[in-house]
């Protein structure tokens, strides 16, 4: 065949790779043979028993999930010959695909672990089991106030797993520099005196004396700061969350906020966490969410100590995160659940889970088995808090996907009157209805401690 | 002999085909990863979720308390109009410099100032914010030399003004070496014997720059701006990391919008946004710095 020229070869070349690649394509699609057999289901059916889906929308970060799957459930394994499948997944798909579960009558998630706030929308709409009907956890003790929250609806809804709250970090130093009329106990323990407006005057009292603004929240676009506004300041100035919204108290509270914002560390609106800002000595007073600040605690256990919150006109508000486990209703191998939850919520267990992840146990046996350290500090501070008498208990309201709205309508507020410096009457009445409107829309009750 | 001009017309079809199998896995990669998203992106934008035009989301954008969408878009555009043009000047007098001076060491001096391309915005960011802190490198070079009696805060809301210039600190320190590589490759190209010969008719060196470098270097200067431009209007990671949302740009609010309140017709429109500036500061490019005499000369 002479006579092909050199570009005419290539294409030849060029369209025998096509087809040749496109045969390949066709038959391998052809080629592959499933495995699967009939006899194959008896021994699936056996195997099935042994393996169980577990959902969570808590411990989702990529670093938890391994200390879940590599550690936690490794060792149940090997206890109980049971295969977990950790499954994480945001909010708004666990709701999804329970509800998409439920209504077709084909249930495969065994466990679900998940804050309060979902849990509670689970229950209400009978998606759970009541969790009496399986024997006694042996061994452990809840607080009451976690028992009492995990009945919901005329059933127990779930068992009361993890809790996290937001505390305040305090530098040893700035103990030189206390007003007059507070003491370190008054702090430490959470008296009467350890007040919002001693914080202000020992923030003041740090920034005559040293020249610098020692007092810092997390408030830069990832940091939990609004937590402070709605489960904290609100609740400890007006008695609610969202229900006092723009009454005479929250007014007051937003004043008092503009004061004490003279004496806080400008470059707050930067930090997403306290950890660092403590540990590079820029803050000596810091709010954060116990995960956030655990690592300055590990780090220089010797220089921090972890206090309650200080107290309001209406009490002690802040923030209670209950991370529950639940059963779904009709949900398959509902014993080795069971298991799981057992060897969850086993005082050990939930210590190997504050050490990796800063979440606190729910049962009060684990404080006993907590080394002196770090933790302890941590766990002391948590303590405390938890049991002041005039504690005001908040929690977080599960709003699904419209969660991030109602964290900006706080944020929006913050900014627009502590920073642009404008009314506090006007700016929380205009707001006040796009909160509202949340509610409404999705159709959830208010938070505690509203009622 | 049939057989010969049946193969033969069967490759001269496949000559006329091959441009365009040729031309087809780019094409297919545009529309897949370019066209498609396009699409998306304007239905999350102006359709809600039951397929009806809506403009709520240019509405929430433009009316919304929660919106920072004026302040996003002044600073956005503020951020390009400033880096780009220092950066422009600066690149321009360094690939001036390296051209012209022939030093020991100019190799690793060229190495040193293309770095900051190998390192990403976030990183950027991270690196000046630890040497901007109150702790900082800066801070305490300034203390120690007496310069300043107590830090300066450059971060934090009330410290707007010094936040931006940290971000412009960063962005020159960071991309300065992107226009540099293209008006230094661009320079080379400049064929030594025109400026011989302008030397020779007696042109005065600023009159050789005028009249054979900077048209020459035009297309260079289309591209180093086009390029510099486009980036700059998406500009997120340092800005996030040293200033959080106290300066907000147009990539921070579509981020925002998304991850933390889960509107993602708003966050789309952002982005609509972002492409739209870009398309209409592009064609002013082209408009502007089209070569003339050189396309005649095709």
């Amino acid at each position: 065949m002479r006579g092909l020229s050199r570009s005419a070869a290539l294409g030849v070349a060029v369209l025998v790779v096509i087809v040749a690649a496109a045969a390949l394509l066709l038959a391998g699609r052809g080629g592959g043979t499933t495995t699967a057999s009939p006899s194959a289901a008896g021994a699936g059916a056996a195997a099935k028993a042994a393996k169980i889906v577990w959902a969570s929308t808590q411990l989702v970060p990529p670093k938890e999930q391994a200390f879940v799957k590599d550690k936690l459930l490794k060792k149940f394994k090997q206890e109980t010959g049971i295969d977990v499948d950790f499954v994480g997944m945001s909010y708004s798909d666990l709701s999804i695909k329970l509800e998409s579960e439920e209504k077709a009558g084909k249930v495969t998630i065994s466990l679900i672990a998940d804050l309060h706030g979902g849990l509670d929308l689970y229950a209400s709409k009978g998606w759970l089991e009541d969790l009496s009907k399986f024997p006694r956890l042996e061994g452990r003790t809840f607080p009451k106030v976690l028992e009492d929250y995990s009945h919901l609806h005329g059933i127990k809804a779930y068992v009361p797993w993890l809790t996290a709250t937001y505390v305040m970090v305090v530098n040893k130093k700035a103990f030189d520099y206390l007003p007059p009329g507070l003491t370190k106990e008054d702090v430490m323990k959470g008296t009467e005196k350890w007040t919002y407006d001693a914080l202000l005057a020992w923030a003041k009292n740090l920034e005559e004396k040293t020249g610098k603004k020692l007092l810092g929240f997390p408030a830069g676009p990832h940091g939990l700061f609004v937590r402070f506004l709605h489960g904290y300041l609100y609740p400890a100035f007006t008695g609610a969350q969202v229900k006092n919204f723009d009454s005479p108290d929250a007014v007051k509270m937003w004043n008092y906020l503009r004061e004490l914002w003279k004496y806080v560390n400008p470059a707050s609106t930067t930090w997403d966490a306290m950890a660092d800002p403590l540990l590079r000595g820029e803050v000596w007073i810091a709010w954060d969410h116990t995960a956030r600040i655990k690592d300055a605690i590990t780090t220089k256990p010797g220089d921090f100590v972890v206090v309650p919150v200080p107290r309001g006109p209406k009490g002690r508000g802040f923030i209670l995160v209950i991370v529950g486990l639940a059963i779904p209703k009709n949900a398959p191998s509902q014993d080795a659940a069971w298991k799981l939850v057992d060897y969850l919520t086993r005082p050990e267990t939930e210590v190997e889970v504050l050490k990796n992840v800063g979440f606190f146990p729910a049962v009060k046996e684990a404080s006993g088995v907590l080394p002196e350290g770090p933790l302890k500090i941590l766990a002391k501070g948590v303590d405390t808090q938890l049991s002041t008498r005039d504690a005001l208990v908040a929690m977080i309201p599960s709003l699904g996907a419209k969660g991030g709205d109602f964290k900006e309508v706080y944020l929006t507020a913050f900014k627009q009157i502590v920073l642009q410096g404008k009314d506090p009457a006007e700016v929380t009445k205009q707001l006040k209805p796009q909160l509202l409107r949340l509610f409404q829309e999705t159709g959830a009750p208010l938070p505690p401690p509203d009622k | 002999m049939q057989e010969r001009r049946r193969l033969r017309g069967l490759l001269e079809a496949a000559d006329r085909v091959m441009p365009y199998l040729l031309v087809g896995p780019a094409l297919a990669y545009m529309f897949f990863f370019v066209g498609y998203p396009l699409v998306q992106g304007v239905r999350l934008a102006f359709f809600d979720e039951h397929g009806r035009f809506t403009t709520s989301n240019v509405d929430y954008l433009l009316h919304s308390p929660f919106s920072m969408f004026r302040d996003a878009l002044v600073y956005t555009l503020a951020l390009t109009a400033i880096v780009v043009t220092v950066e422009f000047f600066l690149a321009l007098l360094l690939a001036f410099f390296f051209n012209s001076v022939r030093f020991r060491g100019r190799n690793a001096a060229l190495y040193v100032v293309v770095l900051p391309l190998t390192i990403s915005d976030v990183a950027a960011g991270l690196i000046w914010y630890a040497m901007l802190t109150e702790n900082g490198f800066l801070n305490k070079l300034l203390l120690n030399l007496g310069l300043i009696s107590s830090p300066v805060e450059f971060f934090g809301w009330q410290n707007r003004g010094l936040e931006f210039l940290a971000v412009v600190l960063t962005e020159i320190w960071r991309s300065t070496a992107i226009v540099f590589v293209i008006l230094f490759a661009g320079l080379q190209m400049v064929s030594r014997e025109y400026l011989e010969a302008a030397e020779v008719f007696g042109a005065s060196s600023l009159q050789r720059l005028r009249y054979i470098v900077l048209p020459l270097l035009l297309p260079s200067i289309q591209a180093a701006l086009i390029i510099r431009t486009l980036f700059a209007l998406q500009v997120f990671g340092d800005v996030w990391i040293l200033a959080g949302r106290d300066i907000p740009v147009l990539a921070g609010e579509a981020y925002y919008e998304q991850v933390e309140l889960h509107h993602t017709g708003v966050a789309a429109l952002y982005a609509l946004i972002i492409a739209a500036i870009s398309i209409l500061l592009g064609f002013v490019y082209i408009r502007v710095f089209r070569a003339r005499y050189l396309e005649a000369g095709r």
